[in-house]
């Protein structure tokens, strides 16, 4: 399923993997995530070797009617505030897909799935 | 003034000094803000960030250094806000660490906890991007640290820091190209700066408020704004405020005996005419930038105030396009340098064996990737593996060959070539597939190996095939055109029909424990045919997650994983 939106000239239809690798693409660019998350390896690993980068991995996207939301499954750095970084990650993803696509996500849900400490 | 020793006090009184310089400077700061999402918000974020971190030092009396950077530390991750907030967190976490255990810093300890928030701040991220705070911090830690060796004085060493913040500052449209279509040099950054100058204010024994940040240029600030305003109106209609006005006042003292000025009272009436408002101000000039439908009212307003100079109006709708063209044309010059940069080698590289056009397809989509064609009845000879080898550009070599009979000449052509090559003993496609996507760019070749090598066997592989003449294996009885089930490289079963052989392959590999199954399909199995399996699953397994693939390869109807 994918999203129409209606111009004068016509039709453009958006798949949801254009919207998950706008989103992935947008969450990797914020301060504080260090990797997405998933629990299925070979699922995601089959879009990514397709070419389809490895950003859309733990993104869901729902088309619901008219509304579209967005899950994300992300894993933070250890020592940051994690709340603050989620939130960085959905005005992110919400203006980037406004930006992009000229579409209104109605929902960015994030997931915090993981923390990852390093050693210092 | 010669420093050698910085205690708590100085610390605390720097903190304190930075956070007011910050809040004086935070309206500038915000209307550089144009990456990552240009809501002009950096500046109040960092402010916020830092008064919290400030305030919760106030709340305790305590003046050793360790005491003071971890309650700072502590403040700043509690009140962090935004992306520049949480850097600023990560780089005095950092700091906060290496001071641990002191109560007095020297020189060479005060530039060491600096590089270490550096350090500790990036490792926060899965991309640093250059061009931002994050780049304007360690480029003026790396400073401190090599000024620190030559001096014991940590004003002079505070001073560098501060100069080569300065520079870095002013490189970073080099490095992000966002910052350079607008014109102007990262938020963040620049909030950096700031604190960085109040902190060497203190440490010369100057009042802040005599400290010019001379970084940000108006020019700068309307360059980001008019970049806002562009982004936030894709169609010339929806633009409210038509014309790009600026000016500026010129005091007269007779208009301010009648009218005094009050900065923050003449921006909070200029907002209500209009957006993308900036006001700069000092005691004889105001410089005034704002974007609005009746220009003659706002010069109007401002004539009480004193006589009005460089006066210029833009009618934006006109020339609301050129910033989107600036883009575009910045765009298509940076994919032409791009295109001209020659092809460097590569860490990684991977040669993997493969038939059917799905399968090859599949496997070249990983980067950099050469597959050559051949399994089970065509096996690729030790010369074949290492010119393929040899093709791929990279210092490391992983080789999956994917089927157990090509082991030894994947072995013999690993001695042969002369990249550094590791064999992934892979016998299967599902075990090929598996084992890369747990190859993780980021690590170095013998991590790789492990984790491949770990994920090859976490997945159960199995085939469906036909039989050619009439034979017996393992008690099986099987007839010439018999499809028969593998799994794990054992036959399990015949069937008539591939259909029969590929769900009793199904009952055979699936466990409860069990969450995806990932079926590829062959050149000789249709679409229709493989989703009558997917149904099969859905009915039997309903836990499970089915992925189909048209994989195109010959001899094996199907190949199949689960995991």
């Amino acid at each position: 399923m994918s999203i129409e939106l209606k111009t004068s000239q016509g039709q453009i239809d958006i798949t949801k993997e254009v919207i998950a690798a706008i989103a992935g693409g947008a969450a990797i660019d914020c301060y504080g995530i260090v990797g997405m998350a998933s629990q299925k390896q070979l699922k995601d690993g089959i879009t990514e070797l397709l070419g389809k980068d490895n950003f859309s991995k733990g993104i869901v996207v729902r088309i619901d009617g008219d509304s579209v939301h967005i899950d994300m499954y992300i894993i933070v750095s250890y020592g940051t505030k994690i709340s603050e970084v989620a939130h960085n990650v959905q005005s992110t993803v919400k203006y980037q897909l406004d930006k992009m696509l000229g579409l209104a996500v109605d929902s960015v849900n994030i997931f915090v799935q993981g923390v990852r400490v390093t050693t210092t | 003034m010669v420093l050698n020793e910085l205690d708590g006090k100085y610390l605390r009184q720097m903190i304190y000094q930075a956070a007011s310089h910050l809040s004086q400077n935070k309206e500038k700061i915000n209307a550089l803000n144009v990456f990552p999402v240009p809501d002009g918000d950096t500046g109040t974020n960092m402010d916020l960030t830092f008064s919290s971190g400030a305030n919760e030092i106030k709340k305790h009396a305590k003046n050793e250094i360790k005491d003071i950077a971890s309650h700072f530390a502590k403040g700043l991750l509690m009140g962090a806000r935004g992306n520049s907030g949480v850097i600023l967190s990560q780089l005095f976490r950092g700091f906060s660490k290496a001071v641990e255990a002191k109560d007095v810093l020297h020189s060479l300890e005060f530039a060491q906890a600096l590089e270490k928030g550096v350090e500790t701040a990036y490792k926060a991220v899965i991309k640093p991007v250059e061009g931002t705070i994050l780049t304007v911090a360690k480029d003026a830690a790396k400073k401190a640290v090599s000024t620190a060796k030559n001096t014991n004085d940590i004003t002079e060493v505070m001073k560098e820091t501060v100069a080569e913040a300065k520079a870095s500052l002013s490189r970073t449209p080099q490095l992000l190209p966002v910052l350079k279509e607008v014109g102007v040099v990262d938020s963040g950054g620049q909030g950096l700066v700031v604190i960085y100058e109040a902190f060497l204010a203190v440490l010369e024994g100057k009042d802040i408020a005599d400290v010019e940040t001379d970084a940000v240029s108006m020019e700068e600030m309307i360059r980001a704004e008019h970049h806002k305003n562009a982004q936030s109106h894709i169609h010339t209609d929806d633009i409210e405020f038509g014309y790009c006005t600026e000016f500026m006042i010129h005091f007269r003292d007779s208009k301010l005996k009648e009218q005094p000025f009050e900065e923050e009272a003449f921006r909070n009436k200029l907002s209500k005419l209009g957006d993308s408002l900036l006001v700069v101000a000092d005691d004889e000039l105001v410089k005034v930038h704002i974007h609005s439908e009746y220009p003659g009212e706002l010069l109007t307003y401002a004539q009480r105030y004193g006589e009005l100079i460089n006066i210029k109006i833009d009618n934006m709708r006109e020339q609301h396009s050129s910033i989107v063209q600036r883009e575009e044309a910045a765009n298509v010059k940076k994919a032409n340098t791009e295109a001209n940069i020659e092809k460097e080698k590569e860490r990684f590289g991977f040669v993997t064996v493969a038939a059917g056009k799905g399968l090859v397809e599949l496997f070249k989509g990983l980067g950099n990737t050469e597959v050559i064609f051949g399994g089970q009845t065509m096996n690729p000879s030790t010369e074949d593996i290492v010119q393929a080898i040899e093709k791929i550009n990279a210092e490391t070599v992983f080789v999956l060959p994917n089927n157990g009979n090509i082991m030894m000449a994947a072995e013999q052509a690993a001695k042969v070539a002369s990249s550094h090559v590791k064999i992934i003993p892979t016998k299967t496609i599902p075990q090929g597939i598996a084992a890369l996507f747990a190859f993780n760019p980021d690590l170095d070749d013998k991590m790789n190996e492990k984790a491949m090598k770990a994920a090859m066997s976490n997945v159960k592989s199995g085939q469906v095939t036909y039989a050619v003449r009439d034979t017996a294996i393992d008690r099986i009885q099987i007839k010439e055109n018999d499809f028969l089930s593998i799994s794990e490289g054992k036959i399990v079963s015949t069937a008539p029909t591939s259909e029969e052989a590929a769900k009793n392959l199904l009952n055979e590999m699936i466990t409860d424990d069990n969450e995806l199954v990932t079926i590829i399909y062959g050149e000789n199995i249709s679409e229709a045919e493989t989703e009558v399996l997917e149904e099969y699953i859905n009915e039997n397994f309903s836990f499970m997650d089915v992925e189909i693939q048209n994989g195109m390869q010959p001899v094996y109807s199907y190949i199949i994983a689960v995991e």
